[in-house]
């Protein structure tokens, strides 16, 4: 942890979700301590639960088990210090760019002088000047979520989740969002949880890489990348941590398909 | 810049075309309806009488503004506002009680739990049926104005519950996240989300207020309407004065539907959606 403190603590989480049928045992022991100003990724084959950790760090999902703090207060429900930004960017399609920016503010019921004031640093920080009026609908991907990551921070979160956030983006646009975002992180230090099913973009942000087990997910290996940044993606170094992430994860992938293929076998019977 | 302008040129070329159509498209329809009576004044002179010249019914409709006519002696325009005065009442009640009934059956199961039968019950029962009954309790003024409510008022309510059941669970997520709750969530995301909803509703429901209304007062004694005017006209046979009546309610009715558009665009401009 390299003497940092701990800023989010995960204990034991359990996680079943019942079926009409069946009960689904979507994480066990998930048990994982992210440090303060820390940046790390979610690595995991599909349905593993990484989305499902998320969500129950950010209280938009209960947890059948265990514990989860963040600051060192334990998480009940959704709150403003664990900013979430979304695959799906989320933003309010009625709202403009500053207007989506400032909706946390409103809800502070802090004044409309000090919410612009907020919203002009963080629209000038993700690099949208110019579009503090435009729409949702006006906007490429790549700035929507520049919008839903200023929206995140200008809540001041201790913590900032993000689930698979680049990955509705092109290849391009993805790889300058990485940049961008290590640029942010940079700037405002919050601790980053991050969620995502790509080992190169894993390897190009993280402090650590949490390689997660197949469902029910925990944590299977926990890979340090001490790489300085900006990393070089075409680095012996960078491709040699690479390769050592994509083997843990293929043995889980294998699993994955083993079990979906019996899965698939046995409704086949049935 | 270039394809700016080619694109408002499209736009302009489209719109002029567009007219011409239109006016293609009513010109055609004058025509064979003046056709139509040059062969049954020629041929059928016993039907003759029910379908007036186009010319006839153009005059009857400009004079139906001028000449007091009937037991009243009320000229088109005291018509036009005895109508939009049952319209108005009818549409405001519907409006008061269908958007917050929508909201609370869209948003909890109990209360939707509790309204739907009722709601059940009186949707099929079409507003119509209810005429005789209103009438005599209500007058008519209120009557009809009454028959107007219930036939906006299921529009609106099942578009509102509608709505309400949409909303994108990841903006409520996201409105969570960011430290929105009950009342503040309800009034800044479910809505908004609504409000394209509501407007469907309202316009749908002005589409069968037209139709009721009509209906409603054309069983009318006095109190006038555009419903009225029709069938008394048709009580003393001047058909050319009935075409002239009907015609108003096209004309009404496209223009309220035309009012409820420019309502829906400004306030989607307002609220930022296009």
């Amino acid at each position: 942890m390299d003497g940092h403190e701990v800023d989010i603590r995960m204990e034991a989480l359990l996680k079943v979700f019942k079926e009409e049928t069946r009960e689904i045992v979507a994480l066990k022991e998930f048990s994982l301590d992210v440090g303060d100003g820390e940046f790390v990724c979610l690595l995991g084959p599909s349905g593993c639960g990484k989305t499902t950790v998320l969500r129950i760090v950010a209280g938009l999902e209960t947890k059948s088990g265990g514990r989860v703090t963040v600051s060192g207060v334990e998480v009940e429900g959704a709150g403003s210090n664990r900013g979430v930004v979304f695959q799906e960017f989320a933003l309010f399609p009625w709202r403009t760019v500053r207007k989506n920016i400032e909706f946390g503010l409103e809800v502070k019921k802090i004044p409309p002088h000090e919410r612009e004031a907020v919203s002009s640093t963080f629209i000038d920080l993700v690099n949208l000047e110019g579009f503090e009026n435009a729409h949702p609908h006006q906007l490429s991907g790549g700035m929507k979520q520049r919008v839903g990551i200023a929206r995140a921070l200008a809540n001041d979160p201790a913590v900032l989740l993000m689930d698979e956030p680049f990955g509705a983006l092109d290849a391009q646009t993805r790889n300058l969002m990485q940049k961008e975002l290590l640029r942010i992180w940079s700037a405002t230090r919050k601790t980053i949880l991050f969620v995502t099913h790509s080992v190169d973009e894993a390897v190009f942000l993280a402090d650590r890489i949490v390689v997660m087990t197949a469902r029910p997910g925990k944590v299977k290996r926990i890979i340090p990348v001490a790489l300085p940044r900006p990393r070089e993606r075409t680095s012996s170094e960078f491709i040699s941590i690479r390769g050592e992430v994509l083997e843990e994860l293929d043995a889980e992938f294998a699993k994955t398909m083993m079990r979906e293929m019996t899965d698939a076998s046995v409704q086949h019977k049935a | 810049m270039l394809s700016l302008v080619k694109l408002v040129k499209g736009a302009i070329a489209l719109n002029w075309r567009q007219l011409l159509l239109g006016a293609l498209s009513l010109a055609i329809f004058v025509s064979a309806w003046q056709m139509y009576s040059w062969y049954l004044n020629a041929n059928v002179s016993g039907y003759a009488a029910y379908v007036p010249y186009p010319g006839e019914v153009a005059e009857a409709f400009v004079d139906s503004f001028v000449t007091p006519a009937g037991t009243d002696g009320l000229v088109m325009s005291d018509h036009i506002i005895a109508s939009l005065k049952r319209i108005f009442m009818g549409f405001v009640i519907a409006l008061s009680i269908a958007v917050p009934a929508g909201l609370l059956m869209g948003s909890y199961i109990t209360a939707e739990g509790l309204g739907m039968p009722i709601v059940e019950i009186f949707r099929p029962i079409p507003p119509l049926a209810w005429i005789p009954l209103f009438l005599v309790v209500l007058g008519y003024l209120k009557g009809p104005a009454a028959i107007v409510f219930l036939g906006i008022f299921f529009p609106i309510l099942f578009n509102v519950i509608l709505g309400v059941k949409r909303v994108d669970p990841i903006l409520i997520d996201a409105a969570k996240t960011l430290g929105s709750k009950k009342r503040h969530l309800f009034l800044k995301v479910v809505l908004p989300y609504t409000t394209p909803y509501l407007m469907t509703g309202i316009k749908v429901g002005l589409g069968i207020g037209w139709m009721c209304i009509v209906a409603a007062e054309m069983v009318g004694k006095y109190g006038g309407g555009v419903g009225f005017y029709i069938w008394d006209r048709s009580d003393i046979g001047q058909w050319d004065y009935v075409f002239a009546g009907i015609a108003m309610i096209a004309i009404l009715g496209i223009l309220t539907t035309g009012v409820a558009s420019q309502v829906e665009r400004r306030l989607y401009a307002w609220m930022g959606m296009k």
